[in-house]
């Protein structure tokens, strides 16, 4: 069965390849948006639960030291602020290790002695900006605050740019990975053509029809794993360019963090390898279903 | 073993191929089908394993009704029926071992079974020897026999036969007529369509004959007419 899917490819090529390389196209793009939406995740990691203003203590500030932040942050709450948390150090180094995933040198100077801890502030009404820079300069002002950052000022372009990027890349990947399925669909259609008068034989003799359609479904399976695959090494190949790339930004670029370094690389690697096998799948089973009849 | 009760196959509303047709085949029998082109002959065939079904009426093949059958038990059916074709339908770049021995691998029998019914059935159409030429290295007869091989290396209970003789010479034809009555005396029931009279006449087996989709003739031992 294996060697009538290999003669099968043979006799074909050129639209095996054309399948192959569309299935690797659209799943490398696949997977790049996996990828970039991790990589803005990272970026955007310490802004989760609808933080928009963080109040860096400086680290060597006490407990008694930053009651008087804690007093000021708990004036407003109910007023302006609807909560806010206490980041420690342990918190703050996690937070680190994410937003400067790409910058090993910048990250190695952080250590638990010297690293700002963090008040994360979720504010009752996020589209008060002028409330907040209010808050921010008050903020500034106190004891032992190293510095107050807002997140509409560092997040605006960040979301704008994930949101476009996740449009356009995803209608892109869905558009092609159909195209990679139809011309699967249209190889196996081919290759049954081509061999016709066999299956009318095997069907006359009493093969069933999975036995007739398996060698065919098997065929589009690997096309559609070997643009998976290919996808899959032109990925860690882009990814790992990127990352070096990422290493030489400026520390205050605000990309450092843009990068895919915890393993979530491999992952994406299995996740389109599994979606080729799909494609490959769903075209050919189509196509091997709807053409038995020849 | 072959029974079709007032059956009825139409194409389309104004082509009715066969029409109310019934008739009875017992195991073991050599049944000859005659009658005009487009009488209905093939169409009748092609009811017996399930490649049509009929718009009324029923077929029964061993004892079991096929025009409700489920499509998963096509295979099986087809398994105990042996086909043979006017054109032969060789695979043309598989030998003659490898074009009978597809008939087995397909249906998952074991290698072991293979080496050993394919030589059988090879020796017993008479093509010994020439079991590693391709169809284009055959005449005619030799490649309706191992089109007749294929049907029969699985032992079918039946074996049906559309113009098997059509594209052969007389001669040639006799010495096929000869090998499908060998066959049938093995206890296989045979179905033949022919428009072939010199054939007929020579056998003297039951003859059922059609006319626009009727059975307007069904003789023991008859005569082409
Ligand atoms: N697949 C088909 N579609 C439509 N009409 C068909 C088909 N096969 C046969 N017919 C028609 O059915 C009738 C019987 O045909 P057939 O069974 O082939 O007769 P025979 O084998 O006796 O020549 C003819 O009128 C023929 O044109
Ligand atoms: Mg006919």
């Amino acid at each position: 069965m294996f060697r009538e899917t290999g003669e099968s490819i043979r006799r074909n090529p050129t639209l095996s390849v054309a399948s192959v390389i569309t299935a690797a196209v659209s799943l490398l793009i696949f997977g790049l948006t996996l990828i970039i939406q991790h990589g803005f995740d990272n970026l955007l990691s310490q802004w989760e639960g609808g933080v928009e203003m963080i109040v860096y203590v400086n680290s060597g500030a006490g407990e008694e030291q930053r009651l008087v932040i804690e007093d000021a942050l708990g004036q407003q709450q109910g007023v302006t602020i609807e909560a806010w948390s206490y980041c420690d150090v342990a918190c703050s180094l996690a937070d680190a290790d994410r937003l400067f995933a790409g910058d090993p040198l910048t990250r190695a100077q952080l250590t638990e002695l010297n690293i700002p801890t963090q008040y994360k502030v979720v504010p009752l009404d996020a589209t008060q900006v002028e409330i907040l820079r209010g808050l921010r300069d008050r903020y500034l002002e106190l004891p032992n605050v190293y510095s107050v950052q807002l997140a509409e000022e560092q997040l605006d372009l960040i979301s704008k740019l994930q949101g476009f990027v996740s449009t356009y890349t995803t209608g892109l990947w869905i558009a092609l990975m159909i195209a990679a399925s139809l011309l699967i669909w249209n190889t196996i259609r081919t290759a049954m053509f081509a061999r016709r008068r066999e299956i009318e034989v095997m069907k006359l003799v009493g093969a069933t029809d999975w036995f007739i359609r398996l060698p065919f479904m098997l065929e589009g399976l690997l096309q559609g794993v070997a643009g998976g695959a290919v996808a899959s090494v032109a990925m860690w190949f882009i990814n790992g360019r990127w990352t070096a790339g990422v290493e030489t930004f400026p520390a205050n670029s605000g990309m450092t963090s843009l990068v895919v370094v915890d393993g979530y690389e491999w992952r994406v690697g299995l996740i389109v390898v599994l979606f080729g096998a799909l494609i490959g799948t769903i075209g050919s089973g189509t196509a091997a279903s709807k053409f038995l009849d020849v | 073993m072959i029974r079709l009760e007032n059956v009825t196959k139409r194409y389309s509303s104004d082509v009715v191929a066969l029409d109310d047709v019934s008739f009875d085949v017992p195991k073991g029998e050599f049944v000859f089908l005659v009658g005009p082109s487009g009488s209905g002959k093939s169409t009748l065939l092609r009811l017996i394993n399930r490649q049509e079904r009929p718009e009324e009426g029923s077929v029964w093949i061993a004892g079991r009704n096929i025009v409700d059958m489920p499509s998963n038990g096509i295979p099986q059916l087809r398994r105990n029926i042996g086909n043979v074709f006017q054109d032969y339908k060789l695979l043309l770049n598989k030998t003659v071992f490898e074009n009978i021995a597809f008939a087995l691998e397909v249906i998952g029998k074991p290698q072991h079974v293979i080496s050993q019914q394919v030589p059988a059935v090879i020796d017993l159409v008479g093509l010994s020897g020439k079991e590693d030429r391709f169809p284009h290295q055959l005449s005619g007869g030799e490649q309706q026999r191992v089109s007749i091989a294929r049907a029969f290396v699985n032992r079918p209970l039946i074996l049906v036969a559309d113009e098997p003789t059509g594209n052969l010479d007389p001669g040639t034809g006799e010495g096929i007529m000869r090998l499908l009555d060998r066959i049938n005396g093995t206890g296989t029931t045979v179905v033949m369509a022919t428009h072939d009279r010199r054939i007929v006449d020579a056998m003297r087996r039951r003859v059922v004959q059609l006319d626009r989709g009727v059975i307007v003739r069904d003789q023991e031992r008859g005569v082409y007419q």
